[in-house]
């Protein structure tokens, strides 16, 4: 196919089989018959021939406008690349029970809030106000859970985001989910990446495992956003611990070293209360602000009308050149027809 | 000479004519093409919450494909995949996973066709990597994802083998405590009728052969004995309640658990269909789930266009035989 018409498509393809119909006027004029004893007695008119091609044409048009209208043309949506803020987003969610208790620790009860709940009033909020972004949910707890692949649907993302506040699960297996969230993001280039990671505890990472993660991370290179749900009276990301300062004795602050030594930008946001998270959510909005590149999909523009449009030109002329059909009695002589011929036509 | 006399042109008789009227309505429908708005209409569709079973019994490979085994979760998420493009627009799914004893929900309903790419791609996405616990009470699991299908006002799919593990005591599933038929919906067995072997994997998600008879319980030697245990051998009220010997069973194969699948359904009031290949759900799963008035759209330009059409053709068809011949042609 000729580069001129990649740009082209049909949504039916096979309606384009009848396509050679629209041949059918070089053989069926469609017009009144008339007995003429000899045609090749009337001299050659011009004019009458044009206007008999013109006829011709105009059926070739009709039939020929109306196959390709059916079969729904449209010229595909080009790729366009604008300055922009919008970035792919992938945002990896803590599942665990804990998650479904207060910011004190509680079952709760009345107008409070559970960790969970809070994330998800805000965080629906975070995805409505980048019409931009494109969005990946991935959830974990003992298991990472692939829940929505990136996506720029925000109505599967909120769908996504309003399944986190049901019972969670066991415990708190930081990173395989980790993996997983990277693995999310696409091999596009030149796409601004965040990871955000919203979770209430930490976890040991296998040291076995750290390196695998560090080379995953070296190579997506997000921008990571850790916004630590801390319940009251838990250690927080920069306690040291008391005793021996190991991973096992204090996961959340060796998480932030894990993190810190990873040489990507990274920022933790400690929250304590509902109040904490909404405003962690809006700096992170604020500081992914940055215009960035992005690449956009225009939607593809419907091209049916031009084609209905060529077949009702074409109709209007097949139409007026049946009102203006003559008779043409076989006992005029054929000299008076030579001569009106183009009167006929033209009429 | 021209002027002599005029040849007749009888316009209001062209007007009569059916090859004008025949041209003039094409022509009208052609114009109304153009302009018609898409015709809101009301289409019948459904809002399902699908819960797939990822336990390690839905590895097993008994469905074939192109000659090749293939595991029923594959099969499963072929056959939902297939499901969603069935589906009509407007229609709505969310999507859980069943392993332990409850289903996790990932999303609400989404709509089937403008979100359809991150639901196809969540489907393709499940993995029975995914399971947070390796039991598989399916009593327990469907009466809780009836009551998440009631919470979010959708039917049911439940797609799962119906292979308890560990063993239900006695064979007897726990009583139903919900309404049955609250919920209306579909509980899809997944898997062949032969047993077959599990797979077996370590840590690291390595296939590692299969289970034998002694790796997995083969019977639930929780709570009281069966009232049978008496007439077992060694029987012994305090040291060997059920008996001195090992149970043997088949739990450690596999096979589409069809007459339990059948009893839950009867329990619960859902349909029961068997998945036989990567398709075909979208049948009964219509049939089984409550029909939704939605809102669809309409584009009726394709109908007028064909009615144009064919009056077209069928004006210059009118003068064809005879226009054929060469004698005949007007020229």
């Amino acid at each position: 196919m000729p580069a001129v018409f990649a740009p082209y498509g049909v949504e039916t393809a096979w309606v384009l089989w009848l396509l050679p119909l629209a041949l059918l006027p070089i053989v069926a004029s469609g017009r009144r018959r008339s007995a003429v004893p000899a045609i090749a007695a009337a001299p050659a008119d011009p004019l009458s021939r044009r206007i008999g091609r013109a006829l011709t044409l105009s059926g070739i048009a009709t039939i020929g406008g109306l196959v390709v209208g059916l079969s729904g043309p449209y010229r595909a949506g080009e790729r366009i690349t604008r300055i922009g803020i919008g970035a792919q987003v992938s945002m990896l969610i803590d599942r665990s029970g804990s998650m479904n208790e207060t910011f004190a620790g509680k079952q709760p009860s009345g107008a409070e809030e559970s960790k969970a709940a809070a994330s998800r009033r805000l965080l629906s909020g975070f995805v409505g106000e980048r019409a931009h972004d494109h969005f990946a949910v991935t959830a974990f707890s003992t298991a990472p859970m692939l829940v929505l692949p990136m996506t720029d649907r925000h109505d599967a993302v909120r769908a996504a985001i309003a399944a986190i506040d049901r019972p969670g699960l066991d415990y708190t297996n930081v990173a395989r989910g980790l993996a997983m969230a990277l693995s999310q993001f696409g091999a596009d280039r030149g796409i601004a990446r965040v990871l955000l990671f919203i979770s209430d505890g930490a976890a040991v990472i296998d040291p076995r495992v750290q390196d695998q993660l560090r080379a995953a991370f070296a190579k997506v290179r997000p921008n990571l956003y850790w916004l630590f749900l801390r319940t009251k009276g838990s250690p927080s990301i920069h306690d040291r611990p008391a005793g021996e300062d190991t991973p096992q004795a204090a996961p959340e602050r060796h998480l932030d070293l894990f993190f810190k030594s990873l040489t990507i930008p990274y920022r933790a946001f400690e929250a304590e209360g509902p109040q904490a998270v909404a405003d962690a959510i809006a700096r992170i909005e604020a500081l992914e602000r940055d215009p960035i590149p992005s690449t956009e999909v225009r939607p593809r523009h419907d091209l049916t009308g031009w084609a209905y449009g060529v077949a009702a030109l074409g109709l209007l002329l097949l139409a007026l050149a049946v009102l203006a059909e003559a008779d043409l009695p076989a006992r005029r002589a054929v000299r008076r027809i030579a001569a009106d011929e183009p009167l006929r036509r033209a009429a | 000479m021209i002027a002599a006399s005029p040849i007749p042109w009888p316009i209001a008789r062209n007007l009569r004519g059916w090859r004008f009227l025949a041209l003039a309505v094409a022509f009208g429908l052609t114009l109304a093409a153009l302009v018609v708005p898409v015709l809101p209409v009301t289409r019948i569709g459904a809002e399902i919450l699908m819960v797939v079973d990822i336990t390690g019994s839905m590895n097993v490979r008994d469905y074939a494909q192109d000659g090749k085994p293939v595991s029923r979760l594959d099969t499963a998420k072929a056959a939902l995949r297939r499901l969603m493009a069935d589906l009509p627009c407007g229609s709505r799914a969310a999507l859980g996973l069943f392993t332990e004893r409850r289903p996790f929900l990932l999303f609400t309903p989404i709509e089937v066709c403008a979100d359809f790419a991150p639901l196809d791609g969540a489907l393709a996405a499940i993995d029975w990597r995914m399971a947070w616990e390796g039991d598989s009470r399916i009593a327990a699991g469907l009466s809780r994802a009836i009551e998440m299908a009631a919470g979010l006002g959708t039917d049911l799919v439940f797609v799962t083998d119906g292979q308890e593990t560990p063993p239900l005591p006695g064979g007897e599933p726990p009583a139903f405590d919900g309404r049955p038929g609250a919920v209306r919906g579909l509980i899809v067995g997944a898997g062949a009728y032969a047993l077959s072997p599990i797979p077996r994997y370590d840590e690291l998600g390595r296939e590692k052969g299969f289970y034998g008879e002694t790796d997995v319980a083969q019977e639930n030697r929780f709570g009281p004995p069966p009232s049978d245990a008496e007439n077992r051998e060694g029987y012994n009220p305090r040291n060997a309640p059920f008996g001195a010997a090992a149970a043997r069973g088949t739990e450690h194969l596999s096979s589409v658990r069809e007459a339990y699948l059948k009893r839950l359904a009867g329990a619960t009031g859902l349909a029961y269909a068997h998945l036989d290949r990567p398709g075909g759900l979208d049948a009964p799963v219509r049939a089984a789930v409550t029909p939704r008035a939605l809102k669809g759209s309409l584009d009726p330009r394709p109908i007028l266009g064909a009615l144009a059409l064919a009056l077209v053709l069928a004006t210059l068809c009118a003068g064809l035989p005879l226009s054929l011949s060469p004698s005949a042609r007007m020229r």
